[in-house]
């Protein structure tokens, strides 16, 4: 017998959703909370550090499923949960060669888009957002505020922000309050 | 936003993103060094004006430990680059 029965629920079930700040129309910004179907993190052994094709393995084929973010370091992203055969599966590929840990309930994708996104990170983060230099599928490991997270273009308009799950609430919390001059539009799973 | 270090790895970021670690110019000394040896390796740091090599610890970008060398009275960071490289960390 447990003294409590364990709840599955999303990190964002309760945060709050609707519209904020500005009413304007055109630049307002989408927040979402996207699904929590798995994280991996990788790391390379000792010497192993150019594994970039055998990494992309791992990822489930998306666009930006694997997420590079320093030498030999590595998240693999996708909306699919994955059963323990899956996840063995992939532990197997990497055989010596890196160490692959299940972070799947441990950290949180929240989607960001909007024409003043860049505008609305930049309050957060000192890492430079401009197009030049963060082309659409790079990652950055990062500080937005005081919270780590791992930034990662998705397209012209539109980032995902990966943060620790007991910190996920409080930057959601963060994103409206820096998304408010521009209006912003904030939505979690149903 | 304050001092910027450019890390090896991750271009310009905030110094805030970064842990010091010390002094990296100090050499560990052989295993069956003197007492006096060991006592001055663990314990004595000189608080040098200028040029001063450190080990920064990018604590919330890669994750990699790096030496910057860097003037203590202007803050001008001269060089970064990834401890690893010297060959003094594994
Ligand atoms: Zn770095």
């Amino acid at each position: 017998m447990v003294d409590f029965a364990l709840l599955h629920r999303s990190a964002l079930t309760g945060a709050k959703t609707g519209a904020f700040g500005a009413t304007s129309t055109g630049s307002r910004i989408a927040l979402a909370a996207l699904a929590e179907g798995h994280v991996l993190h990788l790391l390379a052994a000792h010497g192993n550090d150019d594994l970039q094709s055998l990494v992309s393995q791992i990822g489930d084929g998306g666009p930006y499923a694997v997420r590079a973010y320093g030498p030999g370091q590595w998240f693999v992203v996708g909306d699919a949960a994955l059963s323990a055969a899956d996840f063995s599966g992939k532990a197997a590929l990497l055989a010596n060669k890196a160490s692959i840990a299940d972070q799947s309930h441990g950290r949180v994708r929240i989607g960001i888009s909007g024409a003043s996104v860049e505008a609305v990170l930049a309050k957060g983060t000192a890492v430079d957002l401009d197009r030049a230099s963060f082309a659409i599928g790079h990652s950055a490991m990062t500080l937005i505020g005081h919270i780590s997270a791992l930034i990662t273009r998705t397209g012209v308009e539109s980032f995902e922000v990966m943060v620790l799950r007991g910190f996920a609430e409080s930057l959601w919390d963060d994103l409206i309050q820096m998304s408010l001059e521009f209006g912003v539009d904030a939505k979690t799973a149903d | 936003m304050a001092s910027l270090i450019t890390c090896s790895h991750c271009g310009p970021r905030p110094k805030e993103e970064f842990t010091v670690k010390g002094d990296a110019a100090i050499a560990r000394p052989a295993a069956d060094a003197s007492e006096d040896a060991w006592y001055a390796y663990v314990y004595l740091r000189d608080n040098p004006r200028g040029r001063h090599k450190e080990y920064w610890h990018h604590t919330s970008g890669c994750r990699r430990w790096l030496v910057v060398e860097r003037d203590t009275v202007t803050h001008a960071i001269y060089a970064v680059a990834d401890a690893a490289a010297q060959g003094e960390t594994a």
